[in-house]
């Protein structure tokens, strides 16, 4: 348990706040590519904060907070010309810099347009998603982990979900929930609902560890059955702090990425490539992105499928869940190092050092540990997790079994 | 991508009365180590401090987990129920 103190600060998005502040320190995702090549201005929200996000037609991204510094009225209706963007009020037009380069009512001579700025977040694309920092300049360099720019095919399942981010990443740290969750609370769902829960997921958790790394905490588990020479302990996968998981399997590559909106409304999405061996992969001129389900047509949560359980567990602890009246158990050690975690690296920040994560170096590609046995299961794992994970309502779906069929089958040809 | 809003209103614990953990809370409260053991600083945020003291329980075992925010220390303290010896080799 925490204090009250400890829990307000702990849960903070905004700025000025500790926490907030940390977490101004990192590139996040803020619309999808497609978005902006159909409509080139959009409105974004992030840590708890307006913008509007825009690409000009020589294909600059920028964002800009979302009232105008004139007298306030929205810029995400704001005509995106060459040089960026200007407010459908009176005209002022601001650069992706959030330099004001003209104020068409205003007298030449003044120079009142250079004394207004926007404060301007820097925006890149990458992997289908235009990404975007807030924090205090220089930017650092925008992270370029292997799911967002590996081969293979890729989709995006997403929702907006009523609760703080932080009790998400709590979860991904949380190794035996797996087994109750997506485990006896799957079969019963199943038992009651009529159809087949996935054995993998049901396995008994012999021993769980964590190892704190340069991207965040490495977990490892044991199921039974299998032995620490297995890629679930040997391997693991990990939380990369502080808003991330990545996770995968069977040549299912994933990140899970949980996006502070605002204090009480986390972006969850399911950044997915599906990367067979001995298969070409489809073209796909804008990788495809879908809403999954999170209730049901009573206003229950639809707990048939494995992230609908996630969601299910993340917002029944409430919009901020209370820390103060929880009680955790050995079992929960994940919990208590991260958030140990947020706190150090709070405390960095306050020191005026970069945090966990921030990389100031070009790359091309950072690559994340991630198991390929997932839960000791083989290659069964993949068609499992299509039918009874998010991937079922992707738009692909059977296209992507299919894909997985054929590469197994190409594989014991050869 | 949008997405509902507000939210920024709400504060931590505002369900605070549903269940009945919330009876024994004010004990723990009470337990949790208040100074660092490298440095004496204080680790609450209620004391000025800058740490962090999280409680998790392990048989009768209650184990705080600090962080002192001055000096960086960190480490488990424990509220033993029993304090037992190693068995002899056999």
């Amino acid at each position: 348990m925490l204090t009250a103190e400890q829990n307000e600060e702990l849960t903070q998005v905004a700025a000025g706040t500790p926490m907030g502040e940390l977490l101004r320190r990192y590139w996040y995702p803020v619309a999808f590519t497609r978005e902006l090549e159909e409509f080139p201005v959009r409105p974004a929200r992030l840590l708890g904060e307006d913008f509007a996000v825009f690409k000009t037609p020589r294909g600059r991204y920028g964002m800009l907070p979302e009232a105008c510094p004139h007298r306030r009225a929205s810029l995400t209706y704001g005509v995106v010309e060459a040089d960026g963007l200007r407010c459908p009020y009176h005209g002022w037009l601001f650069g992706v810099d959030g330099s004001c380069l003209d104020q068409p009512a205003e007298r030449e001579e003044t120079n009142f347009r250079e004394r207004v700025r926007a404060v301007a977040g820097s925006v890149q694309e990458m992997g289908g998603l235009v990404w975007a920092y807030i924090g205090p300049s220089p930017a650092p360099e925008l992270p370029r982990f292997d799911v967002f720019v590996m081969d293979g095919v890729r989709d995006i399942g997403w929702t907006d979900l009523p609760c703080n981010f932080v009790q998400i990443m709590e979860n991904a740290v949380d190794p035996h929930h797996t087994e109750w969750l997506h485990g006896r609370f799957f079969e019963f769902m199943a038992r009651h609902q009529g159809f087949d829960a996935p054995a993998s997921f049901g396995k008994k958790h012999v021993k769980v560890g964590f190892d704190a790394f340069e991207w965040g905490i490495i977990k490892r588990r044991v199921v039974e059955g299998a032995s620490e020479e297995d890629d679930d302990w040997k391997i693991g996968h990990p939380l990369v702090f502080p808003y991330n998981m990545r996770v995968g399997g069977a040549n299912i590559e994933q990140m899970q990425i949980r996006v502070p909106v605002d204090r009480t409304t986390t972006r969850f999405m399911l950044y997915t490539v599906h990367a067979p061996v001995g298969v070409e992969y489809p073209d796909q001129p804008s990788v495809p992105d879908y809403q999954i389900p999170v209730w049901d047509e009573n206003g229950r949560h639809r707990v048939d499928y494995v992230e609908g359980q996630d969601m299910m567990a993340w917002v029944t602890q409430g919009p901020i869940t209370d820390r103060t009246v929880e009680h955790l158990g050995r079992s929960d050690v994940g919990v208590t190092m991260l958030r140990r975690m947020f706190k150090e690296q709070m405390a960095r920040v306050s020191r005026g050092e970069d945090p966990l994560g921030v990389i100031r170096s070009e790359h091309d590609r950072i690559d994340l540990p991630c198991e390929k046995n997932k839960f000791d299961a083989g290659g069964s794992f993949a068609i499992q997790f299509i039918d009874r994970a998010s991937s079922r309502f992707s738009p692909q779906a059977d296209a992507l079994k299919k894909l997985h069929i054929k590469a197994h089958e190409n594989g014991k040809a050869g | 991508m949008t997405a509902p809003r507000p939210g920024n209103g709400a504060t931590a614990g505002g369900d605070v009365g549903r269940g009945w953990f919330p009876l024994d809370a004010e004990r723990h409260r009470r337990d949790a180590p208040r100074y660092c053991p490298g440095c004496a600083a204080a680790l609450s945020l209620a004391d000025g401090g800058q740490g962090l003291v999280c409680e998790y329980w392990t048989g009768p075992d209650r184990v705080f987990v600090c962080f002192c925010g001055a000096c960086g220390w960190f480490g488990d303290i424990v509220l033993a129920a029993r304090v037992l010896g190693h068995e002899a080799a056999e």
